[in-house]
C-alpha cells in the first residue's frame, strides 16, 4: 500500500459513500452482529456508524517490540517528556526452556463507543462524523482529565506544556495529506497497518475479514477501532496460581496496566 | 509503588469540601423547615444560622482550589458556555455539576443573608423592613436549597461513580456513602463552630447563652443525630467493601487496595475507620448514654467536646482520600 493510492481510495470511498446517502447510514445500526463478515458487502454493512472509520490495525506476530513507533509518534507530535500517546507493552511469561514474550502496543483505539466523549463536560473532546476519529479541540478543553479517567485503556494524560488533555489523533495532519500515521511509517516489520475499516477494498479490511482479530478490554463495550492479530491476553492480575507473568508497561507515567 | 495520580489534593479537598457546605446547608435548611415559625427561634435559631453561613464558604473555596489548579482559570468558563441547554443532552456529570456549583453558590449566600441580624447591622426602619424581608424569605430558600444541597453531595460521587473505567468508583453504593458523610461532616462543622463559640457562657451577644437549658437541648439532639449518621455510615462503608468483594472482576482486584495487606490499608482503617468514625462515636456515644440512661446533665470536658467533631472532619477528609487515591491506583485489568 503506497500512502498515495490509499488516501486516494478513501477519498472515492467518501463521495461515493455520500452519494449513497442515509439509507447506507440507517443499515448501519441494524447491522451490528455482523462486523467485517464479508468484504466485498457494501461498507454500512460492517456495523460502524460511520460510513468512514479509520482505524488501526497491528500484527503482533510481525511486531518485535523496538518501540520505534514510540519514538516516531513522540517526535512527530512533539509529545513532551513524561508522557506518551504510543507505548509498547513487553510480556514475559512461562519458565525455561518453556518461556516466551509477547508485546503489546498501545494507542488511543478511537472507539466506536468512547466512553472519553461522553463524561466530557465542555464537549472538546468529540467524535468526527467524517472518519470516526476521536479528538481534542485544544481550544476548548479546560484539562480537568476527566476524559482520562474515563478511558479504559489509559491512553489519556495531561499535556504538561499545553495543560490540556492530550492523545493520540491518529495523525490527522499526516493522513489528511496521503501519508500513513508517523507509527505506520517507522514499523520496520510492517506490523501496524492503517486504513478506513469501512472500506472493503482497503488493505485494512481485508485483513481484519479473513484474520481471528481481537481488540482489547472489548468487556467495557467501547469498540474500539484498533484491532490486533495475536493478541496476547496474559495478565499479571489474571495469572493462574503458580504461573510466572512479568508485564514491563514501558509506559512514561505508570508502570501498571491499568 | 510510585503513581501517577491525575486528580490529587485539590480533588481531594474539594469534594471534602463540597460535601461539608452541602451538609451544613441540607442540616440548616431541614431545621428550619421543621419548624418555621414559634419555637424555632428559641431552640435550633443558632444551627440553623450556623448551618446558613457554613455552606456556602467551603464550596466556594474549593471551587477556587479546582479553577486554580487546572491552570488556566478563565478557562474553566467553558463549562458554561457550551450554553445551557448542553447540559441537558451533555450527560457529563461534571458538566451537570459545575451548573450546581454555580447555583449552590448564588442561592446558599442568598439563604445566609437572610440569616444576617439586619436590625443591628442597620438602624433604623430600613434594617427592620429588612429583617421582616429576611424572615419572611427564610423558609422559601430553605425549600431550594435543602434539594440542591443534596444535588450536591450526591453529584461528588456521581462524578467518580460515572467512570466504568475505574471499579472501585463505579458502584451504586457511593452516594450513599458520600451523602451520608456530607451530612455528617457538615453537621460536625456546625457543632464545631458552636462549641469554639461558646467557649465562654454568653460570648456571642444576642444569642441562646451556654447555660441556657435549650441549648444543652439542641446539643443534645444534634449529637445524636451525629452518632445515629456514624453508624449509617459505617454500615455503608460494609456495604461498599461487600458490593466491590462480591463481584467477580475489577471491581474485587480494586478494593484489595483497601482490605487488609493493601496499599491503603492504614489510612482506611486508621484514618477512616477508628479515628474518623469509632473514636468519636464511642466518645459521644457515652456522654449521650450517661445522660439517657442515667439522667446526667448533658456535660463533658472541653477537649473531648472539641475533639469529637475534628475527628470526624478528618475522617471525612481521610475517606475522600482514599477513594480517589484508591480509584487512580487501580484499575481495569486484564488486557
Ligand atoms: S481508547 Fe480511550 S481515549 Fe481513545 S477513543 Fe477509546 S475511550 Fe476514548
Ligand atoms: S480534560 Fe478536556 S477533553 Fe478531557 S474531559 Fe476535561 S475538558 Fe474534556
Ligand atoms: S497515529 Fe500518530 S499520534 Fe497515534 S500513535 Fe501513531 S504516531 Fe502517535
Amino acid at each position: 500500500m503506497s500512502d498515495k493510492s490509499d488516501s486516494a481510495v478513501s477519498r472515492r470511498k467518501f463521495l461515493k459513500t455520500v452519494g449513497q446517502g442515509t439509507a447506507a447510514v440507517a443499515t448501519a445500526g441494524i447491522a451490528g452482529g455482523a462486523m467485517h463478515a464479508a468484504a466485498n458487502k457494501p461498507a454500512a454493512d460492517s456495523g460502524k456508524k460511520n460510513t468512514v472509520q479509520y482505524g488501526m490495525l497491528i500484527d503482533l506476530r510481525r511486531c518485535i517490540g523496538c518501540q520505534a513507533c514510540t519514538v516516531a509518534c513522540k517526535a512527530e507530535a512533539d509529545v513532551p517528556m513524561g508522557v506518551a500517546r504510543s507505548w509498547v507493552e513487553y510480556v514475559e511469561k512461562g519458565r525455561y526452556p518453556n518461556a516466551g514474550r509477547s508485546f503489546l502496543p498501545r494507542l488511543c483505539n478511537h472507539c466506536s463507543e468512547p466512553h472519553c466523549v461522553r463524561v466530557c463536560p465542555t464537549g472538546a473532546t468529540y467524535e468526527r462524523p467524517q472518519d470516526g476519529l476521536i479528538v481534542i479541540d485544544q481550544g476548548v478543553c479546560i484539562g480537568c482529565l476527566y476524559c482520562a479517567h474515563a478511558c479504559p485503556y489509559g491512553v489519556r494524560f495531561l499535556n504538561p506544556v499545553t495543560r490540556f488533555a492530550d492523545k493520540c489523533d491518529m495523525c490527522i495532519h499526516r493522513i489528511y495529506k496521503g501519508l500513513v500515521p508517523s507509527c505506520v511509517n517507522t514499523c520496520q516489520g510492517r506490523a501496524r497497518i492503517f486504513g478506513d475499516v469501512n472500506d472493503p477494498n482497503s488493505e485494512i479490511h481485508k485483513l481484519i475479514a479473513k484474520n481471528p482479530v481481537s481488540v482489547t478490554r472489548e468487556t467495557y463495550g467501547t469498540q474500539p477501532n484498533v484491532y490486533y492479530i495475536g493478541l496476547d491476553t496474559t495478565d499479571e492480575n489474571t495469572k493462574k496460581p503458580g504461573q510466572y507473568v512479568r508485564v514491563t508497561t514501558n509506559k512514561a507515567n505508570s508502570p501498571k496496566r491499568t | 509503588m510510585e503513581h501517577h495520580l491525575m486528580w490529587n489534593w485539590p480533588m481531594i479537598v474539594y469534594l471534602f469540601l463540597a460535601g461539608l457546605g452541602a451538609g451544613a446547608l441540607a442540616v440548616s435548611g431541614i431545621v428550619v423547615l421543621w419548624d418555621p415559625a414559634g419555637e424555632f427561634r428559641h431552640r435550633a435559631a443558632l444551627v440553623a444560622r450556623l448551618g446558613a453561613f457554613i455552606g456556602p464558604l467551603p464550596v466556594i473555596i474549593g471551587t477556587i482550589l479546582l479553577i486554580y489548579e487546572l491552570g488556566r482559570p478563565f478557562r474553566a468558563l467553558n463549562l458554561f458556555t457550551s450554553n445551557f441547554w448542553f447540559m441537558f443532552f451533555n450527560p457529563s456529570p461534571m458538566n451537570w455539576g459545575s451548573w450546581f456549583i454555580l447555583f449552590f453558590c448564588v442561592f446558599a449566600t442568598v439563604y445566609a443573608l437572610t440569616f444576617l441580624p439586619w436590625k443591628a447591622l442597620l438602624r433604623g426602619e430600613r434594617g427592620e423592613r429588612l429583617e421582616a424581608r429576611a424572615e419572611r424569605m427564610r423558609s422559601p430558600m430553605a425549600v431550594i436549597c435543602v434539594p440542591l444541597a443534596i444535588a450536591m453531595a450526591i453529584y461528588t460521587a456521581i462524578l467518580l461513580a460515572a467512570i466504568p473505567a475505574r471499579p472501585l468508583w463505579h458502584t451504586p453504593v457511593l452516594w450513599l456513602l458520600f451523602t451520608v458523610s456530607a451530612i455528617s461532616t457538615g453537621l460536625s462543622a456546625i457543632i464545631l463552630v458552636q462549641r469554639f463559640m461558646f467557649r465562654k457562657p454568653g460570648a456571642v451577644r444576642g444569642a441562646i447563652r451556654r447555660e441556657d437549658p435549650a441549648f444543652r437541648v439542641s446539643e443534645y439532639y444534634l449529637v445524636s443525630m451525629k452518632v445515629l449518621l456514624i453508624i449509617a455510615e459505617l454500615v455503608v462503608i460494609g456495604l461498599f467493601i461487600m458490593f466491590a468483594h462480591m463481584t467477580i472482576n475489577s471491581a474485587n482486584f480494586a478494593v484489595q487496595v483497601l482490605l487488609p495487606g493493601g496499599e491503603l490499608a492504614t489510612t482506611f482503617w486508621l484514618g477512616v475507620i477508628l479515628v474518623g468514625l469509632l473514636m468519636p462515636a464511642f466518645i459521644e456515644g457515652f456522654y449521650l448514654l450517661r445522660t439517657a440512661v442515667l439522667g446526667h446533665e448533658f456535660e463533658w470536658p472541653y477537649v473531648i467536646n472539641v475533639s469529637a467533631p475534628i475527628a470526624i472532619l478528618f475522617g471525612g477528609l481521610m475517606l475522600r482520600y482514599v477513594i480517589v487515591v484508591g480509584g487512580q491506583i487501580t484499575g481495569p485489568i486484564g488486557i
